[in-house]
């Protein structure tokens, strides 16, 4: 695990393997510029871990999944007429044809439910897991102060890889519907036309809340894994949660639960393509997800100082 | 590796511990900040002085501008009703269940109510003697034409959406002869100080328990109504905003041009009505008759039987199989209204096989009990409905 000890090495630059034990401690012990070293390891721990994150095979793998369905969608919408398509939905995939920017919509709103998720929770759900089933967990930590700042690193990771997989996802699918289908002025769902440099703008709103959106379920993926040394329980717990959620709100007995679930503010991003922009439910959804970060993310950060790292 | 003495663990999981008492408190922050500023006092009004308020409010149209969100709620415990979830647009979705809208009020000529639903819209534009109807799920827009004489009056066409406004003016039709009036300036609704109008039937054999009405205390435009049934804490139907801005909307809400590609149709106001299955509407438009008054009026109008409409609605159902040679009414309109009407024809057939079978000196027919309204639909031909007992139906039946 040649990174792992590149990784371990800014580690010992700072504190040393064998610090004192206690941030306080710590304080007395090192020079007064270190605040500002740590704050510079600090960012280049997450460098390095966000260029792990990019350089896994598996997450590029995931990542070309997300690009290549709004180019499958493109393709067959392309090839097979619209029409017969039924729904609420229905109109909007076929509007497609008309007009390529829509495919970016129609993409996040095929994916949103369960594929992008999936991907976040792989990333989101192994960064602690992960490292404590490879049992490099503990290098990490051999730095002063080094819980609290190796899981923020690790969630911030997190939140710029689903952010990316957002962006990848509305990227391919504009450059898929710039290629196949004709682009002009975005018919939106309430029936009023915008120019297409707002169109753009529309997509990256819609782009930002979905990212928003998965932001918070990273945050439930970490908590999920400072729970379990094996990545993949963590991983499927995360995936299990956002489809049996999902599940629940088509119960209509349970239609109370509906506003108290992550999953059934995600597919709210079609706010963007209202007119007006529904900023009063997309605020609403924004804050939703910032109430599950703070709950989810607090709980990771208690478990994680509480928990003995064996491996 | 640090230690952490047991203290430590637990000051710890206080964080956590902290944040969801934060978010459910932020949660319930509507209702403990109203409690923390307490009740709203307003300068007291009686009831008349309000309903005049309220009424002229509402004649003169001098109803300010304004935009704000409506909810929907309805739990009319129609036994046999398919649960509907997501489709917005179809009505028999709106009696269960809860569902939101958008209002934006420019004047009594300006107005524009939008259906959001997954990846949909639904919008009602009305400006002048122009209304829209845009339906982004069929790519389809209806223009709607007022009939002569009609213009600037308030159509109609979506029966789902009942404004405050409108449902408070019918209700203050008949109110105070048959009900005790009561007004509390305490109400907070959509964050404004709001009067409510308290409604209760005198008489015990309606089904209503009470009716609320809650009017903003500075422009008396309604903001919220409220039916409860006998028996039950939670309304049986609400509609009211949930939030609220007294401010002119900006008039791109009120100019709809059809975009390119759309499907653009003419309709004309009034020809909805024909397409409820069975026809009773348009049947017995001439013979619909009242018996009774005030809160326990029926009303009475002519019907096919059961099993007729029972047929009806399996056909609307299957709009493509071939009309049958029956001649009873509405035939032809049930066959050919399609798609939209095929949830009609199932609620239809579905409430018709929960209804419970009555007899009595009246003659004989089904009985279908909701917590508001009952229905009896007879042999004979008739359909009685009133927010009733049983028992004032099987009066009125008795009386042909």
């Amino acid at each position: 695990m040649s990174t792992v000890e590149a990784r371990a090495g800014a580690e010992i630059v700072t504190g040393g393997p064998g610090g004192p034990a206690g941030p306080g401690a710590a304080r007395a012990a090192v020079p007064r510029d270190a605040g500002r070293r740590v704050r510079g390891n600090t960012w280049r721990l997450l460098g390095s871990e966000v260029g792990l994150t990019f350089r896994r095979p598996r997450n590029l793998v995931m990542l070309a999944v997300l690009a290549l369905v709004p180019a499958v969608i493109g393709v067959v919408l392309r090839t097979v007429s619209a029409g017969g398509a039924e729904g609420d939905a229905g109109a909007i995939i076929g509007a497609v044809a008309g007009n390529g920017m829509l495919l970016a919509f129609v993409s996040l709103f095929v994916l949103v439910p369960l594929l992008l998720p999936v991907a976040v929770a792989v990333v989101a759900g192994d960064a602690i897991a992960g490292e404590a089933s490879l049992g490099t967990l503990r290098y990490l930590l051999a730095a002063p102060a080094g819980r609290t700042r190796l899981l923020a690193v690790k969630y911030v990771n997190a939140v710029v890889f689903g952010l990316a997989a957002t962006a990848v996802v509305a990227a391919s699918a504009l450059v898929t519907g710039f290629a196949l289908f004709p682009i002009g002025p975005v018919t939106l769902l309430s029936g009023s036309t915008i120019p297409v440099a707002e169109g753009m703008l529309r997509v990256l709103i819609a782009v930002a809340y979905v990212g928003a959106g998965m932001a918070a379920l990273s945050a439930l993926a970490l908590a999920v894994s400072t729970l379990t040394e094996a990545p993949i329980g963590a991983i499927a717990g995360t995936v299990v949660f956002v489809i049996l959620t999902q599940v629940l709100s088509t119960i209509p007995q349970l239609a109370v639960i509906e506003p108290y679930l992550l999953t059934s503010y995600l597919p709210r991003f079609d706010g963007a393509l209202r007119d007006p922009v529904a900023t009063e439910e997309m605020t609403r959804g924004l804050l939703a997800f910032a109430a599950h970060i703070a709950v989810c993310g607090s709980f990771a950060w208690a478990r994680f100082h509480s928990r003995d790292v064996t491996s | 590796m640090p230690t952490y003495t047991r203290r430590g663990r637990i000051v710890r999981w206080g964080v956590p511990i902290a944040a969801v008492a934060v978010v459910a408190g932020a949660v319930t922050a509507g209702p403990v900040i109203a409690a923390v500023q307490g009740d709203p006092v307003l300068p007291e009004r009686s009831a008349g002085q309000l309903l005049a308020e309220a009424v002229r409010a509402g004649q003169s149209g001098d109803v300010p501008p304004m935009s704000g969100t409506v909810v929907e709620t309805a739990s009319l415990g129609i036994p046999g009703l398919p649960e509907v979830t997501g489709d917005t647009g179809s009505p028999a979705a709106l009696l269960a269940g809860s569902h939101e809208a958008r209002v934006w009020y420019g004047d009594a000529g300006r107005v524009r109510v939008a259906l959001p639903g997954r990846m949909s819209e639904t919008n009602l534009i009305v400006n002048g003697d122009q209304a829209w109807l845009w339906e982004s799920a069929g790519n389809r827009a209806t223009r709607i034409k007022l009939p002569e004489g009609h213009a600037g009056a308030r159509p109609t066409p979506l029966p789902s959406v009942v404004t405050p406004q409108e449902a408070a003016t019918r209700m203050l039709a008949g109110a105070e002869e048959h009900s005790a009036v009561s007004v509390t300036n305490t109400e907070r609704v959509a964050n404004r100080p709001s009067y409510q109008l308290v409604l209760t039937p005198k008489d015990d054999r309606s089904l209503v328990s009470e009716i609320k009405l809650a009017l903003d205390g500075e422009t008396f435009v309604p903001l919220r109504f409220q039916v409860y049934a006998k028996g039950s804490l939670e309304p049986a139907f609400e509609v009211g905003y949930t939030s609220v801005t007294f401010s002119p909307p900006a008039p791109e809400n009120f100019t709809f041009t059809p975009p390119a590609g759309a499907k653009v149709e003419e309709q004309t106001l009034g020809a909805d009505a024909k397409r409820v299955p069975g026809g009773l509407t348009e049947e017995g438009r001439g013979e619909v008759r009242t018996v009774g008054s005030g809160w326990t009026t029926v009303v009475v109008l002519p019907a096919p039987d059961a099993d007729t409409l029972r047929r009806q609605a399996s056909q609307a159902q299957a709009p493509s199989s071939a009309p049958s040679s029956d001649p009873s009414p509405g035939q032809g309109e049930a066959g050919q209204a399609g798609q939209g009407e095929a949830g009609a024809g199932q609620l239809v057939a579905a409430v018709l096989d929960s209804a419970e079978r009555v007899q009595g000196e009246w003659g004989s027919g089904r009985l279908l009990r909701t917590k508001l309204v009952t229905a009896l639909l007879t042999d004979d031909g008739r359909l009685l409905a009133g927010a009733v007992r049983p028992e004032v139906l099987y009066e009125a039946a008795g009386r042909k």
